[in-house]
C-alpha cells in the first residue's frame, strides 16, 4: 500500500523516458500517471488518517533491520502538496506545448523523489530520494537551452550540489554519533549524544536545508535561477522542490533534533525576521515579475522559520499550513505571471492578494495562524513583525499587479487552455480561503504526528 | 599563453588515458563484486568506470566519445539499469512478497563464487552500476557536445568574417581554445 504511489511514479517515469514527450498522447499519459499517483496517495492518506502512521520494512526484514518506509499525516500533506503543484505545472506545460521530449518523464521522476523522501523512514534513503529530485531539477532548469537558462542552471547546480554535500556530511555525522540511519532509532538515541556533536550535526543539516529553501543568508542563488527559467519550471522549483527544505527542517528539526531546535530557537527567529524584511525590501525595489516573486519567496520562508522557532503543536501546525499556502500561491503566481488575458489576470490577482494576506484568498489563513501563535505565546514583537511583513508584501504585490494590468492592455491574450489551468489553481486557493476547515484539520493532524508536539 | 603546451603534452595525456581505460573497468568491477563482503557497491563502481571513459574524451576530444561504443550506448545502459533495478524491487510484489524481497531469502543457502553470492540484490546492484555509469557518461557527453558545437559555430562565424574582410586567420586574435 505504501509503495503504490512510488511504484506508479517510478514505472511511469521509466516508460515515459522512452516516449517522445513533445507528442500529445505521451504528454497526457504523464498527466494520467501523476493523477493516479495523487489518487493512490489520497487513498493512503485516508487510511493513515483513520488508523494512524503506517510503516513497512522492505525485503521482509524485521522492523529496525531493513530500510523502512514510514508514512504519517505530515508525509501525506507534503506528498499531496508537491504532487499537486507538479500536476498543475505539468498540465500547464502540456497545454502550452511541451518543448523538450524528456520534460514529462523528468517531472514524474521529480514527483518520485519528492514522494519518496517524505515516505521514507531512513535518513540515508531520504538523501537518495532527495538526489533523485535534485537531479530532475538540474535537468528541468537547463530545459529551454538558451544561454541565459544555461547560466541559471549552472548557478543552481553548483549551489545545490554544495547543499547536498552538506546534507550528506550531516547524515554521516549522525550515523557516526548514533550508529543508526533509521530516523526513529536516531531520535531515540539522540538525547544520549553529547551536546556539541549533536549541535554540530543539527547545524550542518540546517544549513543544507536552508540552501534548498533559499533562506536569507543562503538565498543568493535563488533570484538568478527563478528569473532565468521558464514559468512552469519556476513554479515547480518554488512550489514543489522548496518543500524539501521545509519538510526537512520540520522532520529533522522537530522529529530528530528537538533539543537542538529548542536551543536554536532565538537564532531561527532572528534569521526568519531577517529573511522577511530583506525579501520584502528587495521585492519592493524590483520590477520584473519573476524577480519580485523570487524575493517574495525568500521573504515568505522567513515566516515558516519563525513558526518553527516558536514550536509546539500550534507552531508546527502554523509552519505546515504556511508551507501549503505559500507553495500553492507561488505556483499560481509563477504560472499566471507570464500569461496575458483577463482570466489569467484575475488568477494572478487572487494569487497576489493571497500573498498579501487579503481574505478570502487563502494566504490570510497562514498569517492568522502565526498571529494567533504570536499572541498565545505573548510575543508582541512577532505580532508587529507579521503586520510589517504583511504590509510590505501588500505594497509590492499591489505594485506588481498594477504594472501587470498596464502590460496586459498592450498585449493580446494567451491560449485559453493555459488560462483555464491557472484559474483552476486560483479557485483552489480561493476555496481553501472560503472553507478552510478540512485543510486546518489536516495540518493539525500533521503537526500532531511529530512526537514533540504531543508532549505539552 | 596556456601553461601547458598542448602539442607537447597531448601525447602523454592520450597514452595515459588509453592505458588507464581497461584497469579502470577492472577496478570498477572489483569494487562492485567486493561490495558483498567489504566496502564498495555498484554506485562507486559506476563512477569509476565512467571516469575511465570520460578521460578518453578529455584526452582525444568529444569526437572520440562518439567513436567508443561504451560511451555511445551510455544512455541505453542507464535505461536498462533503471529497468533492472525496478524489476528486482517490484517483481516480488507480484508474487505476493514484500517490496525488495530477495531470492534466495534470509537464512537460505545461496551459491557462492568467491566472495560473490548469487542473490537477486546483485542484479539490483548491476542496475545501479549501469544507471550511474550511463548517467555520468551520457550527461557529461551531452553537455560537452553542445559546448563544442557552439564553439565551432562561433569559430566558423569568425572565419567567415575574417575571409570577407580579406584578412587571414593567422591575424585572428581570438585564439581557439577548447
Amino acid at each position: 500500500m505504501i509503495a503504490v504511489p512510488i511504484a506508479v511514479l517510478w514505472f511511469g517515469g521509466f516508460v515515459l523516458a522512452v516516449l517522445d514527450g513533445t507528442r500529445k498522447p505521451a504528454a497526457w499519459l504523464s498527466v494520467a500517471v501523476l493523477t493516479s499517483a495523487i489518487l493512490s496517495t489520497m487513498a493512503l492518506g485516508i487510511t493513515v488518517y483513520q488508523d494512524g502512521p503506517m510503516s513497512l520494512a522492505v525485503g521482509g526484514w524485521s522492523l529496525g533491520v531493513g530500510i523502512t518506509l514510514r508514512v504519517d499525516m505530515l508525509s501525506i500533506v507534503f506528498a499531496l502538496l508537491s504532487q499537486g503543484v507538479l500536476l498543475a505545472a505539468l498540465i500547464y506545460e502540456v497545454v502550452n506545448g511541451v518543448g523538450a521530449r524528456i520534460y514529462p518523464a523528468v517531472v514524474l521522476f521529480m514527483g518520485l523523489g519528492l514522494t519518496g523522501l517524505v515516505f521514507t523512514g531512513d535518513a540515508f534513503n531520504f538523501y537518495v530520494f532527495f538526489e533523485i529530485s535534485m537531479i530532475s531539477a538540474y535537468v528541468l532548469v537547463s530545459y529551454g537551452e538558451s544561454p541565459r537558462q544555461f547560466r541559471a542552471a549552472f548557478v543552481f547546480i553548483t549551489v545545490n550540489l554544495l547543499g547536498s554535500v552538506f546534507f550528506l556530511i550531516g547524515i554521516s555525522a549522525i550515523y557516526h554519533t548514533t550508529g543508526f540511519l533509521d530516523m526513529y532509532r536516531i531520535r531515540d538515541q539522540m538525547p544520549l549524544v553529547q551536546e556539541n556533536p549533536a549541535i554540530l550535526s543539527a547545524t550542518i543539516i540546517f544549513v543544507a536545508f536552508s540552501i534548498k529553501l533559499g533562506l536569507f543568508p543562503f538565498h543568493f542563488w535563488l533570484p538568478a535561477v527563478y528569473t532565468g527559467t521558464r514559468p512552469s519550471v519556476a513554479a515547480i522549483l518554488s512550489g514543489a522542490l522548496a518543500n524539501i527544505g521545509t519538510y526537512g527542517l520540520i522532520r529533522f528539526g522537530a522529529d530528530i533534533f528537538p533539543r537542538e531546535l529548542r536551543q536554536a530557537a532565538p537564532v531561527l527567529i532572528a534569521l526568519g525576521t531577517a529573511s522577511i524584511i530583506y525579501g520584502a525590501i528587495q521585492a519592493l525595489s524590483r520590477h520584473a515579475t519573476n524577480e519580485v516573486l523570487a524575493y517574495s519567496a525568500i521573504g515568505q520562508v522567513g515566516y515558516i522559520l519563525i513558526a518553527l522557532g516558536i514550536g509546539g503543536p500550534a507552531g508546527y501546525a502554523a509552519a505546515v499550513l504556511y508551507t501549503v499556502l505559500n507553495s500553492t500561491n507561488k505556483a499560481l503566481l509563477f504560472l499566471s505571471g507570464s500569461l496575458r488575458g483577463w482570466l489569467a489576470g484575475a488568477a494572478f490577482a487572487i494569487g497576489a492578494f493571497s500573498v498579501a494576506g487579503v481574505p478570502p484568498a487563502s494566504g490570510f489563513l497562514g498569517k492568522m495562524a502565526l498571529f494567533q501563535v504570536g499572541i498565545a505565546e505573548d510575543r508582541p514583537m512577532l505580532v508587529a513583525l507579521i503586520f510589517l511583513g504583511g504590509a510590505l508584501s501588500f505594497v509590492y504585490m499591489f505594485q506588481l499587479y498594477r504594472r501587470r494590468t498596464a502590460e496586459i492592455e498592450a498585449h493580446g491574450s494567451s491560449p485559453w487552455g493555459a488560462q483555464v489551468v491557472v484559474v483552476m489553481l486560483a479557485l483552489v486557493i480561493l476555496g481553501i480561503g472560503v472553507w478552510p476547515d478540512p485543510l486546518l484539520n489536516l495540518v493539525e493532524r500533521a503537526a500532531l504526528s511529530l512526537p514533540e508536539a504531543q508532549v505539552p | 599563453m596556456p601553461a601547458l603546451n598542448p602539442q607537447k603534452h597531448a601525447g602523454m595525456l592520450q597514452s595515459g588515458a588509453r592505458i588507464i581505460l581497461l584497469p579502470s573497468w577492472v577496478i570498477a568491477i572489483a569494487i562492485m563484486l567486493k561490495g558483498y563482503a567489504d566496502v564498495g557497491d555498484g554506485f562507486s563502481a559506476g563512477v569509476i568506470a565512467a571516469l575511465g571513459v570520460l578521460l578518453q574524451g578529455l584526452a582525444f576530444g568529444t569526437d572520440e566519445l562518439e567513436q567508443i561504443t561504451l560511451s555511445r550506448i551510455a544512455p541505453i545502459l542507464s535505461f536498462v539499469g533503471l529497468g533492472l533495478a525496478l524489476l528486482t524491487a517490484f517483481v516480488p510484489i507480484l508474487f505476493g512478497e514484500n517490496l525488495f524481497t530477495h531470492w534466495p531469502g534470509i537464512n537460505e543457502h545461496a551459491v557462492h563464487f568467491g566472495v560473490l553470492e548469487f542473490i537477486t540484490p546483485v542484479v539490483f546492484d548491476i542496475g545501479v552500476f549501469l544507471i550511474v555509469y550511463g548517467f555520468c557518461v551520457g550527461g557529461l557527453h551531452a553537455i560537452a557536445r553542445e559546448e563544442v558545437r557552439q564553439v565551432r559555430l562561433r569559430d566558423r562565424g569568425r572565419y567567415l568574417r575574417s575571409t570577407t574582410r580579406g584578412g587571414s586567420l593567422a591575424d585572428e586574435s581570438g585564439e581557439v581554445r577548447l
